[in-house]
Order: C-alpha cells, then structure tokens, then sequence
C-alpha cells in the first residue's frame, strides 16, 4: 500500500510537471492544448477506493492550478472525474474482469478504453473551460476549445497507451 | 444512530467529493475577489522555483537573442539620452544645470530589476510570475516595466515571488496619456491579439493622428508619467459613441519578456496605507 502511494505520488509529480511545464506551452491553432492531467485519473484500476481517487484528483489538480494561477479551476474539473471513473469504468469491462483490472487499452480493449477515456474526457474539458471562462462572455469560444482540447488529449492518451506496458 | 453511522461510512466518498468540490468553489471565489491567496498561486516558493529553473534552462538557448535586443534597446536610449540632454541645454544654457535636472527626474525613479520567471498570453487572465517578492521590498500595486515601456502592476506578492498583473489581463486599467498632446484616457484589453490594447475614453474634441504614441499620464501613484505604452494604429469609436476607442500597438513584446524593473518607491507603503485608510473612512460614510 505505502509502495503503490509513493509510486502513485512519484507518477503524479511527474504529470504535473509535464502538464505545466511542456503541455501547457501547446496551443494549436488558437483553440486546442492537451489537459494530460486527465490520464492520471482515466489510468487509476478498478476497485481503487473511492476516497482514494477523490483525493488524488483534487491534490493533482490543485498542484496545476497553482501553477496557472487558475486555483479552483483544474481542482473542481478533475475531482469530477475523480468522482466519475470508478462508475464508469464498470460500464467498460471485458467478461470476468479482475476486481483490481487496469484501466488501461490492453486489459479493457482498445475500443472499450477509446470510449472510457472520451467521455472522461470530454467531460472534463466541458467543465475546465466552463469554468476557466467563467467571467469571460464567449461562450462559444469556450466550447470550441473544450471540443478541440478532448480531441487533442485523446489523441495523445491513445499514443501514450500504446508504449504503455 | 447505527443507520445513521452506516449511512455516513457508505456514503463516504459523496461528502467527500461535495467538501472537495466545496473547497474548490471557495477557491475559485477568493481568486476572483482582488488580492486572493498568494500560496494557491505562482507566487508561493515552491512554483516559483521550479518556474524560475524552467526559466534558465529557456534563457540561455535564448542568451544571443537577448544580447541583440538589449543592444538595440541601449543604441536606442542613448539617441534619446543625447536628444533630451540636447533640449534641455538649449532650454537652460547651462550643462550643469541640465544635469542635475535630469539627475533628480532619474533618482526619484528607484527601480528593482527582476526576471519573469513565468507568463501566459492567451488566456483572459494572463499573469506574469517575477522573481522578486515582499523580500525585496517588492508590494502589491507596484508598477512593472521594462526597456521597451510598461509591463502592468503587482498583482500578489509571496515572499521571494510576485504575480503581476500585465497589460494583456482583461481587468487590467492603466491610466494613459496621448504623448505630447496631453488628452488622456485608460488602456485595457479585450482578450484577443497579444499584440494589440486599447485606449478607452479619449475625448471627442481631441487631435490626433495614427502613428503617435501613447505612454503612462502619471495620474496614478503607481506609474511616473512618460512610460512609452505603444503606437495608435486605428482609431474608432466607443461602444456609447461618446469618446475615441484608440488601437494601440503595444511596445513592450509580452510574448519574448525575459527582463523587467519593479519600480519601488520608500514612500510607497506609506501612500498605500494612507489610501487604504481614505477608502476605509469613505466606505464607512457610505
């Protein structure tokens, strides 16, 4: 247990860096920049406890708003799908799934892990941007950029999944 | 009470998810409020540090560049060094004279060189991270420049890090001026090109023309007046048609800014607390 926290904690450190420091920088086209800290909480297995995740996700998502300077925003979004994930993740399962199954495109299948991940992160994207610009009227612009950043996210998920053990 | 325990223990995970998400709507509420907390944000030690490495790992591929410009920029303030030192000789006839004026406008400016050591440009709310804090002397409120012209106003100060609140920040108003002309109005931003601010309510009887240069009115305590801002290149009209809507081409290249001075004052804590207790004593009338 002690293990799995200081692995987990050590994995999270490193998504955060990574999303801050090298994610963030991306922005295509004006609307689009990959939110990977989403994959920390898509990746977490079936039956990890509920509190567990809620905790991960609002530590992890809090560390990236305070270097956004957004506090709240990262932290609101990513404690929903700290709440989400564990009953969705039941929808996706192969037949006689492990209690403890990663969620990861080996063990649930790609197209089963494809549809987990996107509506995750979907969700999560409509709510940062919702809430990123939640004093700026441009609703549309908000939307925009929630649909091209799922897209973009997804896309770096799968290829990430790909060289994933 | 033993349902009641049981209730709780099973549906543990919901109130902790409504308290989280509590926090983080609390969060978001102080943040929106002026001046929220400086340890969510990236004037705490921790985020600056690994901000500030990130930054001089970024600054020395960059080293080059940035002995260009800062030559460039030296070439530039020395022509208008020798310009002005020129004027005011013509003006006074006396060399020593000259100086010392120019000796006492320098010296009252005492500037805090500081690096940014974070920034974003495209969101409604950028804000800049420095690496200079309550430490240095550095207080909120305090204006930020740099060799190209004004940068924006502290926004929060940590210890050894300060958020600054830049021109490109849609709640960002800085009272300015049309050089030369005298009329005066505010800029702001409207979120959309990084290059670009707008100066709001400059009065319809004004002259002008596309080309002239807008700088800081010195109508604040925060700036001196003078601090080149940019370039009109449009000019239209406000949303109530009462006053000109310029298009100002910023000076200062948000997107490249590495170097920036704080400028500090010894009367500032001073003149912020006598302005604190006016707005106090107002707010009480009230």
């Amino acid at each position: 247990m002690t293990i799995d926290i200081i692995r987990r904690l050590f994995v999270c450190i490193i998504v955060c860096l990574l999303q801050v420091l090298v994610f963030d920088r991306i922005w295509l086209f004006d609307v689009a920049t990959p939110l990977m800290v989403v994959y920390f909480i898509i990746a977490l297995p079936r039956g990890y406890p509920r509190w567990g995740a809620l905790l991960w996700s609002f530590f992890l998502g809090l560390a990236v708003d305070m270097f956004r300077n957004t506090p709240g925003v990262t932290a609101a979004s990513l404690t929903i799908i700290g709440m989400v994930q564990p009953y969705l993740i039941e929808l996706f399962l192969p037949r006689d799934a492990e209690p403890d199954i990663k969620s990861s495109a080996r063990s649930l299948g790609v197209w089963h892990f494809l549809c987990l991940a996107a509506i995750l992160v979907i969700i999560f994207c409509l709510v940062f941007f919702a809430l990123e610009t939640f004093t700026f009227a441009a609703w549309l612009y908000a939307l925009e950029c929630a649909g091209a950043s799922a897209l973009l996210t997804l896309a770096l998920i799968m290829a990430f999944e790909t060289v994933r053990k | 009470m033993q349902n009641l325990i049981a209730f709780f223990t099973k549906n543990f995970h919901w109130l902790l998810f409504l308290f989280l998400e509590l926090v983080c709507v609390v969060l978001l509420f102080r943040y929106n409020s002026y001046q929220g907390s400086v340890w969510v944000s990236s004037a705490n030690a921790v985020v600056g540090k690994v901000y500030e490495w990130q930054s001089s790992v970024g600054q020395f591929f960059s080293l080059e560049e940035r002995a260009r410009q800062l030559t460039d920029e030296n070439i530039a303030l020395q022509q208008q060094l020798s310009h002005v030192r020129q004027e005011l000789l013509d003006l006074k006839g006396d060399s020593a004279l000259a100086d010392s004026m120019m000796q006492d406008v320098i010296g009252e400016l005492h500037l805090l060189p500081a690096k940014v050591v974070s920034n974003s440009l495209r969101r409604p709310d950028n804000l800049l991270t420095i690496d200079r804090g309550r430490a240095d002397g550095v207080l909120p409120d305090m204006g930020v420049v740099s060799g190209t012209g004004l940068v924006g106003v502290v926004y929060m100060a940590g210890e050894h890090y300060s958020v600054v609140m830049p021109l490109l920040n849609v709640h960002s108003r800085v009272s300015c001026a049309i050089r030369n002309h005298g009329y005066f109005g505010y800029m702001s931003w409207d979120g959309s090109s990084a290059i670009d601010a707008f100066m709001e309510d400059v009065p319809r009887h004004a002259q002008f023309d596309t080309g002239e240069w807008v700088e800081t009115s010195g109508y604040s305590d925060i700036f001196p007046p003078g601090i080149t801002i940019g370039q009109i290149t449009a000019i239209g009209n406000s949303a109530d048609g009462l006053s000109y809507r310029l298009r100002v081409k910023l000076n200062t290249d948000f997107s490249t800014l590495r170097e920036v001075s704080i400028i500090t004052d010894d009367t500032f804590p001073e003149r912020l607390q006598l302005l604190k207790a006016a707005r106090d004593s107002m707010a009480v009338a009230n």
